[in-house]
């Protein structure tokens, strides 16, 4: 009796939950039916679905944007952008955490600070510099994707340390390095082959907010891509926000297209963190 | 264990990346030269040679293939523009790059390229306010082969009377109105417009429709009682001074009169979007909207069956709609000589040579602004335009020429707004208001 | 284990250069901007003026009424958000069956942002709202929220939660995760129930994914600016205006660079204590291994 009582109170709470997702997914709803309406249907009737479908807006969107090369860039860019950032960031929060020292704690707080500068009062000054690094070393960091990827991993330092610091502390116990140690290990080795296998829910996390955040990113590649061939798809996208006038089912059509990555990134992504690899490695 | 070497080895790679990444990959680059120096510059790993540092830091570079970087503001003409782009390297050899930004993020993208020295070669410039920031960057233009069939109003000029920018197109606002529904030979003050919509409203079309965006709410109709001033910059001058309140002059209580009237009858400004005031347009459901010759473009999805055209804002009789040029063309002065040239040579191809005139009037729609050049196929709003221009029955653009900047988003519109959404507000509250906004955003 | 100062530069140092460059020096030069009457164009002069644009600060009403809308602001949104991400976040990992399906769903409104944003919830307060009130009859509440200036208000932080609540939940998940089975089970076999789990166990345990959310929702809300200009745009009559949108409008619309630096740097310190003395708060409540 209970039992079934308890089923149907899940299948209840499941059905609830499903209603809850697609209230909360309304404005998305309303995007994905506008993908397929001209001006004046969306006119209209801008929250019925579309009288009838016509991938007209996902092709001309497709074309305008030149979305492969789009695509390809983002892709460049923030796959690039996510290694070197949790690399990096991991190495850092790690040797932070376990020296301990006023120089960590200090250059802690400072990565911290810092991620709370609004962006717009600093892009002039990085512009500017970035001008002046490149006329001294001859590297082209302006209008390249290597120069957009660099940019990036500063960007990206300070939540990525953030997070790593925070689960290491809490998850990675140091009498697992110590014994690696004495086994002869050096501190790389340490690193690589037993602490970084034991972050792995937190560079998954870490990976997801960084690739959601890069692909999507439209002020910063704004100011430093330029030519055609170096756009990213958010970039490219700016072609439909005209002056007098915006291209609303074309940039919703992008917008659709461009989201779907990441969502089947994130769905693939989160069966990664899987419950017990840390669980296990605590243990020890 | 076997995967732990492949981890290290991944990371390791990644380490390299990162070393790459730093060094700047500029794989894409399609410009043979450009790519060619960043590529030597990388390669000499110390302290690279002047010479090619300063190859690699100019986008165009002096020596082999020509080429010159356009960054206008007028998003809507992207395509054309690339195609025209296509029609110039046919014709001369020389490579025509364009850059493209959303319209709304136009000039704090030019002035941050500017500013870190990346800047385009040409460039559009807007408001006089702009023109003034920016004249450091804008080259002579008076050795341009058509500079004396311009019209000289329509001109930018430095401080000492230099041409630095020569007019994209001219446009034109008033009331756009629907033939069918509205005759502006009947109305002839803001009395009878106001009329007008008390008795529409009654057969459920709206008189005059105003949208929520700051320059169609508020920034464009304001301009007219400014503009009928005898000399709109002496009067702006006395408003800032505080020796005139524009609450007590006559025009500006018409303009009033008439809100007053639009916030009675008609759907609040404030809910209406651009794109519903022009939809509402397009069914017939207002009969008049406060816009000008470039939303014609946004009508191409409906099926418009009435005749349309630009109507003035009858203030004290006023018969004139407000033309002017809604941006410049600039050549980039931080240019070397020969890009800055190559500049000008493009100017000269684009408004003298036959391909590209037709891009001009034929494909990017713009009225024209040079003596002697007539364009056939323009839509009905932008011949307006261009009739209103010959005829010379034009007021001038006074937000442009005379207002302080960035009045109109930070101060007027959020002025208006209160004014839409607040009942209690009176018409002549409101225009002193205004009045203060003026007084406080000239003494910033 | 000491480890020497050789591994400590390797591990650290690539990281830290790179930030240093792309963030502390642009941060440091624009302090310095504070100080100067300068219009943001290289080619143009700049006045040294002191503390003068500072001292300006102090009678620039519409920037001090941002200041305090935008604390107000982020007090709220920042106790809603973490709330209801903390809530998916438990929902989520639980053993239902639609959890994968909830998850992928909650966190894509992130992914939506800019001009469309703005775009799609004009309508959705707009069209939406009405059709509501013809349907409710109740239309003291839904009507176009957006030219109501307390109700604009409201818009925003609902807004915000709806952009955020998805993106902090990823960060709970793998706090939530991160949780050793053992610790539950023992907690279990000492008799706990659920809700006494959630309260004495998992929750402590997670302290670090909590310090971490409202640090970054109380920085972005802070800096909160792309859903400000594209949802309001700052109204009915600056109503909705945010600190971010003003310092932004100073710098480019004003084009007094010089004055919205030293605003900058004013927000900047305000948040810095705030956000500080929050991470040290939260931090004392963690438990570390």
């Amino acid at each position: 009796m209970t039992t079934s009582i308890k089923k149907r109170l899940g299948v209840l709470w499941n059905i609830l939950l499903i209603v809850f997702c697609c209230i909360w997914l309304y404005p998305v709803y309303i995007i994905v039916v506008n993908s397929f309406k001209s001006r004046s249907e969306m006119y209209e009737n801008f929250l019925a679905l579309p009288k009838h479908f016509t991938m007209e807006y996902y092709l001309g969107a497709f074309q305008k944007m030149n979305f492969f090369i789009a695509f390809k860039n983002s892709l460049i860019v923030t796959v690039i952008s996510c290694i070197i950032i949790l690399v990096l960031t991991s190495m850092t929060a790690w040797m932070f955490v376990r020296s301990g020292n006023r120089l960590s704690k200090f250059l802690f707080s400072v990565l911290i600070v810092t991620m709370l500068v609004p962006f717009q009062t600093i892009m002039m000054p990085l512009m500017q510099e970035m001008n002046s690094m490149q006329k001294a070393t001859g590297i082209a960091f302006k209008d390249s994707l290597g120069g957009l990827i660099f940019m990036y991993i500063g960007f990206g330092a300070g939540m990525g340390v953030f997070l790593y610091d925070g689960f290491i502390r809490a998850s990675v116990p140091a009498s697992l390095e110590e014994a690696a140690y004495i086994d002869g290990a050096s501190v790389w080795r340490v690193f690589w082959q037993v602490v970084f296998p034991i972050l792995k829910p937190i560079t998954v996390t870490v990976t997801i907010l960084n690739v959601i955040w890069i692909w999507n990113d439209y002020l910063l590649p704004s100011l430093t891509l330029t030519s055609v061939e170096n756009k990213t798809i958010p970039l490219a996208m700016a072609l439909f926000f005209g002056q007098y006038n915006i291209q609303w089912n074309m940039s919703m059509a992008a917008l659709t297209f461009a989201i779907i990555p990441v969502i089947i990134f994130y769905l693939s992504a989160q069966k990664y963190i899987v419950k017990g690899v840390a669980a296990g490695a605590v243990k020890g | 264990m076997k995967k732990k070497k492949v981890l290290s080895l991944v990371m390791t790679l990644a380490v390299g990346a990162s070393i790459l990444a730093g060094c700047g990959s500029s794989s894409t680059a399609d410009s043979s030269a450009s790519s060619e120096a960043t590529a030597a510059a990388t390669s000499a790993d110390d302290t690279a040679s002047q010479n090619t540092t300063e190859a690699a830091s100019d986008s165009a570079t002096s020596s082999g293939d020509q080429k010159i970087t356009i960054f206008q503001n007028k998003t809507e003409i992207y395509d054309q523009m690339v195609a025209m782009a296509k029609d110039y390297e046919a014709e001369t050899g020389v490579a025509v790059d364009v850059w493209q930004i959303s319209g709304d993020d136009y000039y704090q993208n030019l002035k941050t390229y500017l500013s870190s020295e990346s800047g385009p070669t040409i460039f559009t410039v807007e408001s006089d306010t702009e023109i003034a920031e920016l004249k450091d960057y804008m080259s002579p233009l008076t050795d341009l082969s058509f500079i004396d069939k311009e019209n000289d109003s329509l001109l930018a000029k430095n401080d000492d009377g230099t041409v630095i920018g020569i007019p994209t197109t001219a446009e034109g606002f008033g009331l756009v109105y629907n033939k069918d529904l509205y005759d502006p030979s009947k109305i002839s003050s803001i009395d009878d417009l106001v009329s007008y919509i008390e008795t529409e409203k009654d057969s459920g079309v709206e008189g005059v429709g105003l949208s929520q965006e700051a320059y169609f709410l508020i920034g464009h109709i304001l301009n007219t009682p400014f503009a009928l001033q005898d000399d709109p910059d002496a009067f702006c001058q006395k408003v800032y001074d505080g020796e005139v309140n524009i609450a007590d002059v006559d025009e500006f209580q018409q303009l009033g009169k008439l809100f007053e009237a639009i916030r009675a009858n008609e759907t609040n400004p404030l809910e209406v979007t651009y794109d519903t005031n022009v939809g509402n347009f397009a069914t017939g459901k207002t009969a008049t909207i406060h816009q000008g010759n470039w939303c014609y473009s946004m009508f191409a999805d409906y099926d418009v069956s009435f005749d349309m055209g630009i109507a003035a804002l009858p203030i004290d009789g006023n018969d004139k709609i407000a033309v002017s040029r809604p941006a410049v063309w600039a050549v980039n002065s931080d240019a070397t000589e020969e890009e800055q040239q190559l500049g000008k040579d493009f100017l000269n191809w684009l408004y003298t040579s036959e391909t590209g005139t037709d891009y001009l009037m034929n494909k990017f729609g713009f009225v024209p602004v040079i003596e002697g050049m007539t364009a056939d196929n323009l839509d009905p709003l932008s011949q307006t335009v261009s009739d209103a221009i010959t005829s010379g029955n034009i007021l001038p653009w006074t937000f442009n020429t005379s207002w302080p900047a960035g009045i109109v988003t930070t101060y007027l519109a959020p002025t208006t707004e209160e004014f839409f959404s607040n009942p209690d507000m009176t018409a002549d509250d409101y225009l002193r208001a205004l009045n203060d906004n003026f007084v406080q955003a000239a003494s910033e | 284990m000491k480890i020497k100062k050789g591994w400590y530069i390797l591990f650290t140092a690539p990281l830290m250069i790179i930030f240093a460059i792309i963030e502390l020096i642009p941060f440091v030069t624009g302090i310095g901007y504070s100080f100067v009457k300068w219009n943001g164009l290289g080619k143009s002069p700049k006045t040294f003026v002191g503390l003068q644009n500072y001292a300006r600060i102090f009678s620039d009403k519409l920037f001090l009424s941002s200041l305090l809308r935008t604390t107000i602001f982020t007090l709220i949104t920042v106790v809603i958000v973490n709330i209801l991400a903390l809530l998916f976040a438990i929902i989520v990992t639980s053993r239902l069956k639609t959890r994968n399906v909830a998850r992928a769903m909650i966190f894509m409104p992130y992914l939506i942002g800019g001009l469309i944003l703005g775009y799609i919830w004009n309508y959705v307060l707009g069209e939406g709202m009405s059709s509501l009130a013809s349907l409710t009859g109740m239309d003291n509440l839904f009507f176009n929220w957006l030219v109501d200036k307390k109700f604009a208000f409201y818009a925003l932080i609902v807004v915000t939660t709806w952009q955020l609540a998805g993106y902090m939940m990823i960060i709970y998940i793998a706090g939530f995760q991160a949780i050793s089975d053992d610790v539950i089970e023992a907690a279990a076999v000492d008799g706990a129930n659920g809700i006494q789990t959630l309260f004495y166990v998992k929750l402590p345990l997670i302290m670090p994914s909590i310090t971490i959310c409202l640090f970054m929702t109380l920085s972005n809300c802070f800096k909160m600016y792309d859903v400000n200009v594209s949802l309001t745009g700052g109204g009915p009559n600056n109503a909705t205006q945010l600190v971010a949108m003003n310092i932004f409008n100073e710098i480019f619309t004003k084009s007094n660079f010089g004055y919205g630096q030293a605003k900058a740097v004013i927000l900047f310190f305000i948040i810095a204590v705030i956000t500080l003395l929050q991470v040290r708060l939260t931090k004392s409540k963690e438990v570390t291994l």
